[in-house]
């Protein structure tokens, strides 16, 4: 594998944009993501980050700009074409199948993915390595209606992981977890980074944000605000402005005028 | 709620206390196909022992049996409940009468034949009806059923229309002699059990894990690899390939058939309660609501013949209230929480 952040971009979006009937939910957005990097997308509600996710994704069709995974366009294409071409996600409210174990619920994704094997036995043996990487291997045999907040969080994320993705989207995986729940999640992404997968987060714990990203972009009232450095952007006014309201900005320049 | 599950996690098994277990879920998963093969064995020689009446209405049951199964497929495994899925039981009753009656064609082929045509038709209008869920798939599936019925009355050169069609049985037209009750005993044995094997195999299936997928969350499981659209419109095929066998096998059993009778939507609606009240989504469900309802019924009309419509409805009224979820699933959950409580049961499913 060549160095992080050299290489062909994993994902390459141009001019992406999506309107609902009157709503611009999202316009132009244009960024590269080269391999092995993690990506960091914030904005206020609103901005259109789950929109560009489901974009990614096919579970919606935009209205104007391309998709190229792996220099492949995938512009408009299902989902499960999409999943197949090596890119997986999370949902911002977990999506468990209900009526199978845990197990199972991983399985499919090991059975329907891009290695796509057709035997079972062999996919739930897979299923239980997947498990134990997320720290849910005890809770395999259980009812995913039977996990707490945090390893159904888990659960998501360890469905995503069965697809063994080259690329991994995020849909805001620390939401609703407590404090102390979300060190284990971090570490988990930091070990995936560590194995060279490319990563976009949507998430709105700064904290987890900082920890994790390369870069990080704003995304506000649909359009690309900023990008860069996690430091630079979260300092900048602009952002500041767009999570916090312009009053806040002129306070905070009132007490420290070189700020 | 907090608790995380580091506390509770376990070191790595060792292999001696993993074996135990394993062999144990071995013999727990081939236990059912060994029941299925006894009981499939016990019915082959029933016939001999029961009076003619009795082995038509048995002969029923297994008709029943493998429709219920197969509605399952669609209506259980995916959970997209089809209220026409009667159109292929009528488009294999027709197709082996038309071929039989103009083309003196062999039973064995037009039952083939007709399977086929009606899994054709289900992979055609499978492609755009799967695009609607829950009452709109319903009602369109239904509007299909009611449909195809005056398309087959309103060609009567081919079908006979409203006067039905006869199949030779008898004299030189007649190209399989009739099978008479035990003939079709079997038959539509052979049919159930062709039935309850494809719903096992599926059930078990990486085809049945995506169906179950899609009936849980269709954007999750398309996210995981499923091509939901195919895997939709496989499962209603082959649950059409299933009942089309069964109905080109009931148009010889009856030799005349009419549009009104074949492409009734009472035998659709009597799939659905089956399924529902057995426990849909398994394979033991459908097979046990067939039975017994169509046991029940029978025993009610030889009883209570004044009573019996009366009584078979409250009887499904108090089985729908009491365990929605079916009473083989509600039997698992039972058996799992040691809680047998049917009011608990009804709070819990609160309909």
């Amino acid at each position: 594998m060549s160095e992080p952040g050299t290489g062909s971009p994993v994902l390459d979006v141009r001019g992406l944009g999506r309107r609902f009937g009157g709503l611009q939910a999202l316009s132009d957005v244009s960024f590269t993501v080269p391999p092995g990097r993690t990506l960091g997308i914030i904005g206020p509600n609103g901005a259109g980050k789950s929109t560009f996710i489901n974009l990614v994704t096919g579970h919606i069709r935009p209205t104007s700009g391309r998709v190229l995974i792996d220099g492949r366009d995938m512009t408009g294409a299902r989902p499960w074409s999409v999943a197949r071409a090596g890119v997986a996600r999370t949902f911002q409210i977990v999506k468990p199948f209900r009526g199978m174990t845990v197990r199972e619920n991983v399985a499919v994704g090991i059975l329907y993915g891009p290695e796509g094997t057709g035997v079972m036995s062999h996919a739930l043996t897979a299923a239980d390595e997947v498990l134990e990487q997320v720290g849910l291997g005890p809770l395999a045999d259980r009812s995913p209606g039977a996990l707490t907040v945090a390893d159904a969080r888990r659960l998501e994320l360890a469905k995503a992981l069965a697809l063994r993705p080259r690329l991994l989207l995020l849909d805001e995986v620390m939401a609703g977890l407590r404090h102390r729940e979300i060190e284990p999640s971090l570490a988990l992404i930091d070990s995936l980074k560590a194995q060279g997968m490319t990563i976009i987060a949507v998430e709105h714990v700064m904290k987890a944000i900082v920890a994790i990203s390369d870069e990080v972009l704003v995304l506000h009232q649909g359009r690309v605000l900023t990008s860069g450095e996690p430091d630079t952007v979260l300092s900048d006014p602009r952002v500041i402005e767009a999570y916090l309201g312009q009053r806040y900005v002129k306070r905070q320049q009132a007490v420290s005028p070189d700020a | 709620m907090g608790a995380s599950s580091a506390e509770i996690r376990t070191p790595a098994r060792t292999e001696t206390a993993t074996a135990r277990p394993r062999a144990r879920a071995r013999w727990r998963r081939l236990l059912p196909w060994a029941a299925g093969v006894l009981v499939l064995l016990a019915c082959f020689g029933l016939q001999t022992q029961l009076y003619t009446g009795q082995e038509r209405t048995v002969t029923t049951i297994f008709m029943f049996v493998a429709l219920a199964q197969a509605w399952n497929i669609i209506g259980g495994f995916a959970g997209y409940a089809s209220f026409g899925q009667v159109v292929f039981f009528g488009i294999g009753g027709y197709s082996t009468a038309v071929v039989m009656y103009h083309l003196q064609l062999n039973f064995w082929l037009a039952l083939v034949l007709s399977g086929l045509l009606a899994a054709a038709f289900g992979a055609l209008i499978g492609l755009p009806l799967l695009r609607l869920k829950g009452h709109y798939f319903a009602i369109a599936t239904l509007g299909v059923a009611e449909g195809m019925r005056e398309v087959v009355n309103n060609v009567p050169g081919l079908t006979g229309g409203g006067a039905g069609i006869s199949i030779p049985t008898v004299g030189p037209r007649a190209s399989t002699p009739y099978l008479g009750n035990d003939g079709f005993y079997i038959l539509f044995l052979l049919l159930a059990a062709l039935a309850v094997l494809v719903g096992g195999l599926v059930s078990r299936s990486k085809f049945g894990l995506a169906l179950r997928a899609i009936n849980q969350d269709e954007d999750a499981a398309g996210s995981m690899g499923v091509n939901t659209t195919r895997v939709k419109v496989a499962a209603f095929t082959l649950s059409g390939f299933l009942v089309g066998l069964v109905g080109a096998s009931y148009a010889f059993q009856q030799v005349t058939i009419f549009p009104e009778r074949l492409f009734d939507v009472d035998i659709t609606v009597l799939m659905v309660m089956m399924v529902v009240i057995g426990g849909s989504g398994t394979v033991l469900g459908p097979l046990l609501g067939a039975v017994g309802l169509q046991y029940v019924s029978e025993y009610l009309r030889q009883h209570y013949t004044d009573l019996h419509t009366f009584i078979l409805g409250a009887i499904i009224i108090a089985a729908v209230v009491l365990v929605p979820q079916g009473v083989v699933t509600y039997a698992r959950e039972a058996t799992r929480t040691r809680d047998f409580s049917l009011l608990g049961n009804v709070r819990r499913y609160r309909l």
